[in-house]
């Protein structure tokens, strides 16, 4: 029983967390730009190279200096939509698309051009779990993870459901015309959306960095399962991204347990195919999600 | 009229001497992906032969030996692309690369064999690749894993390791040492509790970790790139405290795994092999000192066989006498393999001359004697590395 909660379930929710706090960017940008922005993910690298300069420089936690990262790249973002978005904002999506993904292809050169390709370690060497946890075997910045991801959660619900700029992004991604007609504007909606994705998804690049390590391909390697993630919990749904995000992480780390005999009951090189298989059966039978999200 | 102007033209065209001309070499290579940090040494020293070439008078009489990077991601798609690149758009006679195992099967079989263009890898070790229907035109300077996969397994069994358990990166690289090195510990009389592959790329490996750990293994064999899965797998083994000793081979033979780990946690438990080039060797020494200036360790992996790749295409070329796609193998197999006078690295200007005399030459390469066989293959040097107590890597010669 123990072996399952610590080296299957929370492994799981800790991969989860991680997905969910993407996943919401990708979730909004497709309900509210309505397109799928394959730039996200490397937005995720740019706030995680920001972050690990401030970490370089000031010698301070990761965590620390990660909000200062995360507005940086949000402001990045504001430009970057200026430049390779909003033109195309009354063209078909599929001129977004093509421009996200050369955007992504940009933003991950100029990393590897000003940063270098090579692996670098966020936190260096090997923290041992928590003594006053035993017999669970967390780690310091397990909990941090855990922690981060509720906080910003709750700042997230906090801030659809308590603000007006909240309100207004959730109307437009249910209805635009409608909410245009009442008088929101769109384009400050839109603005709000680049930067709660950005600063969402920089967490989400700490998190993985704290947890693995920092590398140009990190965001790239990330993008199907967050995709895979926000079609799960319902396109344009916040709280659908996370728990298609847990839904992912959990399902991926578990499919590897022994449950009949010793072997794992599915081979672990294929888990990535499980949160496919997932998404996929999802499509077919329940094609607007866990949540009730856009069909398309 | 129009027609035969047309003609003359592309007749003038063909006929037209190739003064000063340039002469178009692929090189592909992971510059980016898991393993960059070890591809930059290895371009190092392919751009290193071409200078040597140029600076000595070039190929042919005076023609300027240009390499075109394109860059294979350490990856099979993105091999055939580069690959693509290379061949249909640059026209080049003959290909370097790819790196690493997979893009080069992807590489040569998509694209450099149905053009009839010939490759020399000088870091993909794939046993796979000997047995590909090449029409002799795939070779490498990197030997075959079949030779490193024993040798890392002899390592182990010295060491005194009985039980191991292996798991591996779904790649053509990291399958083909697996199986060679699980098949040849069981030989020696060790057990192999579990052997599982996983998929490279993941953010956690605990699970895998976990159900791998299950039967007492004394340590684990793993085989992947350090970019790909390698640190993760070592990361999350130390944190579950499921894996502290591990047997690793040149995909993760990079500093950055001792930077990312920690010194302290690798003293002692990790041993990588390596394709090293030997150095009591003339021809390496020779290399060492002509490549110091790249800012690159001589002795780094694959450096060495990245000069002799290229200076063998250059060598080949001149033998041939044209650039000429379809005489360059035999070209090759002639100046590489004995018999004929002995070439080093950069002793560009004396092979020329033997070759006008019309005498026959054997390239002694920096990484070995680079004799081919009949599958394009070279025989192996290994080393074995440790982590030392001031954090570096610590090499032994496996002799």
């Amino acid at each position: 029983m123990m072996e399952f909660l610590n080296f299957y379930l929370f492994p799981g929710i800790l991969l989860g967390c991680i997905y969910a706090l993407g996943a919401i960017g990708i979730s909004l940008t497709f309900g509210i730009l309505r397109f799928s922005n394959f730039a996200h993910g490397d937005t995720m690298v740019l706030g995680v190279y920001i972050t690990l300069s401030f970490v370089w420089l000031t010698d301070l936690h990761p965590l620390v200096v990660m909000p200062l990262a995360m507005a940086l790249t949000a402001f990045a973002m504001l430009g970057m939509d200026r430049a390779f978005f909003k033109p195309f904002r009354k063209s078909p999506p599929i001129m977004s698309v093509i421009a996200s993904f050369g955007l992504m292809l940009m933003i991950r050169s100029a990393v590897q051009f000003f940063w270098g390709t090579q692996i670098q370690a966020m936190v260096k060497g090997i923290q041992p779990p928590l003594q006053w946890l035993q017999p669970l075997m967390l780690r310091e910045k397990q909990l941090y993870i855990l922690g981060g991801t509720v906080i910003l959660m709750v700042a997230m619900h906090l801030l659809l459901t308590r603000t007006k700029i909240g309100k207004a992004m959730r109307a437009v991604s249910d209805n635009p015309d409608l909410a245009a007609l009442t008088g929101i504007n769109t384009e400050r909606v839109v603005q709000a959306t680049w930067i709660l994705g950005a600063s969402l998804a920089v967490a989400a690049g700490v998190f993985l960095a704290l947890d693995t390590q920092v590398e140009t391909n990190m965001g790239f390697k990330m993008l199907l399962p967050m995709f895979a993630a926000a079609i799960l919990g319902g396109i344009g749904k916040p709280y659908g991204a996370v728990l298609g995000g847990m839904v992912i992480g959990i399902v991926e780390e578990v499919s590897a347990y022994p449950w009949i005999g010793t072997t794992p009951l599915l081979n672990p090189g294929y888990k990535a195919g499980v949160a496919f298989a997932i998404m996929v059966l999802m499509l077919i039978w329940r094609p607007q999600g866990l949540l009730r999200g856009r069909q398309f | 009229m129009k027609k035969f102007l047309a003609t003359a033209a592309v007749a003038g065209l063909a006929a037209a001497p190739a003064l000063a001309d340039d002469i178009k070499i692929g090189s592909v290579a992971g510059a980016t992906g898991p393993i960059a940090e070890l591809v930059a040494p290895i371009l190092a020293g392919r751009n290193l032969a071409a200078e040597h070439v140029n600076a000595q008078g070039g190929l042919l009489g005076g023609n300027n030996m240009v390499l075109i990077l394109a860059d294979s991601q350490c990856d099979p798609k993105a091999g055939v692309d580069a690959g693509q690149k290379v061949v249909s758009v640059e026209q080049v006679v003959a290909v370097i690369g790819a790196s690493c195992s997979g893009a080069t099967n992807g590489m040569v079989q998509s694209v450099t064999i149905p053009a009839g263009i010939m490759s020399i890898s000088d870091s993909a070790t794939a046993p796979s690749i000997t047995d590909l229907k090449d029409n002799d035109l795939v070779f490498r300077t990197a030997p075959s894993d079949a030779y490193q996969g024993a040798a890392l397994a002899k390592l182990a069994w010295d060491a005194g390791y009985r039980k191991l358990a292996v798991t591996y990166s779904n790649d053509d690289y990291n399958a083909g040492i697996a199986e060679v090195f699980a098949a040849s510990f069981q030989e020696l009389g060790g057990e192999i509790t579990a052997n599982q592959l996983h998929e490279p790329n993941k953010a956690s490996y605990r699970a895998e970790i976990t159900t791998l750990s299950a039967g007492g293994p004394e340590g684990l064999a793993l085989f992947a790139y350090y970019g790909g899965s390698g640190i993760t797998i070592i990361r999350n083994s130390l944190e579950t405290g499921a894996f502290g000793k591990f047997l690793a081979a040149d995909g993760m033979f990079d500093a950055s795994v001792i930077e990312t780990i920690g010194a302290e946690n690798l003293v002692g438990n990790l041993m990588i092999t390596q394709s090293a080039s030997d150095p009591e060797n003339a021809s390496y020494q020779l290399f060492a000192e002509l490549y110091a200036d790249s800012g690159f360790d001589p002795a780094a992996p694959y450096a060495a066989h990245g000069y002799d790749a290229a200076f063998l295409v250059a060598l080949a070329i001149q033998k041939a006498g044209s650039a000429d796609p379809a005489l360059l193998p035999a070209a090759l197999r002639d100046v590489a393999n004995a018999p004929g006078e002995i070439i080093r690295p950069g002793e560009w200007e004396k092979a020329v001359a033997l070759l006008a005399e019309g005498k026959d030459i054997n390239y002694e390469g920096a990484s070995g004697p680079v004799d081919f066989d009949a599958a394009g293959d070279v025989a192996g040097f290994y080393s074995v590395n440790t982590v030392g107590d001031d954090g570096q890597y610590v090499m032994d010669y496996i002799r």
